[in-house]
C-alpha cells in the first residue's frame, strides 16, 4: 500500500515544480527569466543562421 | 547633464568617387536624431558611447556597456587590410576584413625556421570599435519622416552636401556639410587628413578631423557643439602594432574643473582566429571618480565573426554568418545588469547588386519589427532609401523616407 501512497507524495511535489516553472517561464519581470529566455533565442537564432541560411536567392527557378 | 563620448574610425576610399556614410548619432540634449547623411566620399564611421546612452538603431535600449555602434553604410567599403589575400576557395565579401590565416606548410623541402616564423605571424585584429561591427551593419536603421540630401563634389579633395530633413515627431531642419580629404596617402585608398563637419539651422556643430600621424599611429579628434556652446570634444590615438590594437580616448577634458573620461582599448590576436581585449573607462569629475572595466572576445572563422563583451554593466553577444553572396545573417544578445534587462535581436541582410538593391530586415524580443530598402536608381545619381519600424507590444509605427542625389 506504499506505493501508491509514495505515488501521490511525489505527484503534488512534481505537480508543484511544474507550476513553479511554468510561473518562472512566463513571468516577464524575472531578470533571470529574461536572461535565459533570452539566452535560448540568441542560441536558437546563431543556429539558424548557421543552418537555414544556405539558400541561394539568384539560382534559377525550377521550369514546371 | 549627459554627455557621449565617440570612438570611432574612418576608412576613406577611393578619392576620386567620393561617397559619404555619416553614422546617425543621436543628440542627447536634444533628443533629435542626427541624420544619417549619404555624401559623395566612401566612410565608415563608427561611433561608440562609452557608459551612455547610445544606440543607432535601438533608441528605446539604454546601455551602459562600453560601445561598439557600427555605422550603418549600406555598402561599407572594403577596410584595407594589412594581411595576405584570403585563401583560395574563400570568398571575401566587400567590407569583410578576414584576418590573413597563415598557410599550411607542406612537410617536405621546408625551411623549419621559415615554418616556425608562418606559424607565429598574426594578424593585426582590428580596431576594438569594430568587433560587432560586422553584425551591427547587418541591422536596419531607424528613420522616421523625409530626407532629401543633395552631394556635389567640388574637386577630388573636396565637397559639401545639403540635407533637408522634415520630421512629424521633431523639429524640421537643415543641415550644410562639408568633407575635406589632404593628399597624404597611406594606403592604396587612403588619403589622410580627413575633416568633416556639418552644422544645422540651429548653428549646431558636428565635425570630425583624422589624421594618420604616421604608419601605425592614427589621431582623431572630434567636437560636438549646442549652438554656440561646446558640450563634447575628444581626443583619440590608436597604435596598430603587428598583432595588436592599442586606443586611448580622452573625452570631455576639462582641466579646470578637474573633470573629464579617459577610455583605453587592447586588442590581441592570440591565435589567426581568436582576438581578446579589454576596455577601461575611467570617468573623474568634482566629488567622484570611477572605473568601468570589460573584456572581449572575437572568434572569426570562414564566414563568421563571434564576438563577445562582457563587464559589470553586462554582458553583449553577436554573431555574424555571411551564408553566401547575397545574404548575411546577424544575431545579437544584449544583458543589462544596471537595467535588469535583455534583448536578443535577429537581423538579416539581402544584397542584389543587379538590381541596385539592398533590403535589411531585424525582429527582436520586444516584438520590433523593422526594415530598409534601399534602391539605387541608375543611371540617375539618385539613392531611395524606404524604412519602416513596428513596435507591436506598444503598438507604434515609424516610417521614413530618403532621396539621396549626388
Amino acid at each position: 500500500m506504499t506505493g501508491p501512497e509514495s505515488k501521490k507524495a511525489s505527484s503534488p511535489g512534481v505537480m508543484n515544480w511544474f507550476r513553479s516553472a511554468y510561473r518562472f517561464s512566463t513571468d516577464r519581470n524575472d531578470f533571470r527569466r529574461n536572461l535565459l529566455v533570452n539566452l535560448g533565442l540568441f542560441v536558437a537564432g546563431v543556429w539558424v543562421a548557421r543552418n537555414l541560411s544556405d539558400f541561394d536567392l539568384m539560382s534559377p527557378q525550377p521550369v514546371a | 547633464m549627459k554627455s557621449c563620448i565617440f570612438t570611432g574610425d574612418v576608412t576613406y576610399k577611393d578619392p576620386c568617387r567620393l561617397r559619404l556614410c555619416q553614422s546617425l548619432l543621436r543628440n542627447l540634449y536634444s533628443g533629435k536624431w542626427v541624420e544619417l547623411v549619404r555624401h559623395h566620399v566612401s566612410f565608415d564611421f563608427f561611433y561608440g558611447g562609452i557608459q551612455f546612452n547610445f544606440r543607432q538603431h535601438r533608441p528605446l535600449k539604454i546601455t551602459t556597456m562600453g560601445g561598439v555602434l557600427a555605422a550603418s553604410s549600406p555598402n561599407p567599403p572594403p577596410p584595407v587590410t594589412s594581411g595576405a589575400a584570403p585563401a583560395p576557395g574563400l570568398t571575401v565579401p566587400p567590407g569583410f576584413g578576414m584576418p590573413p590565416v597563415s598557410p599550411v606548410i607542406p612537410s617536405t623541402g621546408a625551411d623549419p625556421g621559415q615554418q616556425q616564423e608562418a606559424r607565429t605571424h598574426l594578424p593585426n585584429p582590428g580596431a576594438f570599435d569594430e568587433c560587432h561591427r560586422k553584425c551591427k551593419e547587418v541591422f536596419p536603421i531607424q528613420m522616421e519622416g523625409v530626407r532629401l540630401t543633395v552631394n556635389k563634389g567640388l574637386s577630388n579633395h573636396f565637397q559639401v552636401n545639403h540635407t533637408l530633413m522634415l520630421s512629424t515627431m521633431d523639429d524640421s531642419s537643415y543641415r550644410f556639410g562639408t568633407t575635406y580629404v589632404g593628399s597624404k596617402q597611406m594606403g592604396p585608398a587612403e588619403f589622410f587628413p580627413v575633416m568633416v563637419g556639418d552644422m544645422d539651422n540651429s548653428g549646431s556643430l558636428n565635425a570630425q578631423i583624422i589624421h594618420q600621424i604616421s604608419s601605425r599611429i592614427r589621431s582623431k579628434f572630434a567636437f560636438q557643439t549646442q549652438q554656440q556652446k561646446f558640450v563634447n570634444w575628444q581626443g583619440d590615438a590608436e597604435f596598430r602594432g603587428e598583432d595588436f590594437t592599442a586606443t586611448v580616448t580622452f573625452g570631455n577634458p576639462d582641466v579646470l574643473v578637474g573633470s573629464g573620461i579617459i577610455v583605453s582599448h587592447y586588442l590581441q590576436s592570440i591565435t589567426p582566429s581568436l582576438a581578446l581585449g579589454g576596455e577601461l573607462v575611467y570617468h573623474r569629475r568634482p566629488g567622484e571618480e570611477g572605473a568601468v572595466m570589460s573584456l572581449v572576445g572575437k572568434y572569426t572563422g570562414s564566414n563568421y565573426i563571434a564576438t563577445l563583451t562582457m563587464g559589470s554593466a553586462g554582458a553583449h553577444a553577436s554573431y555574424y554568418h555571411k551564408a553566401n553572396d547575397q545574404l548575411q545573417v546577424g544575431v545579437e544578445y544584449e544583458a543589462s545588469a544596471r537595467m535588469q534587462d535583455t534583448s536578443v535581436s535577429f537581423g538579416y541582410l539581402l544584397d542584389v547588386p543587379k538590381a541596385n538593391l539592398q533590403f535589411k530586415g531585424s525582429i527582436d524580443s520586444n516584438w520590433v519589427v523593422g526594415a530598409n530598402l534601399e534602391k539605387k536608381l541608375l543611371p540617375l545619381p539618385l539613392s531611395l532609401v524606404l524604412c519602416s519600424f513596428l513596435n507591436h507590444r506598444k503598438n507604434k509605427f515609424q516610417c521614413g523616407f530618403s532621396v539621396t542625389i549626388g
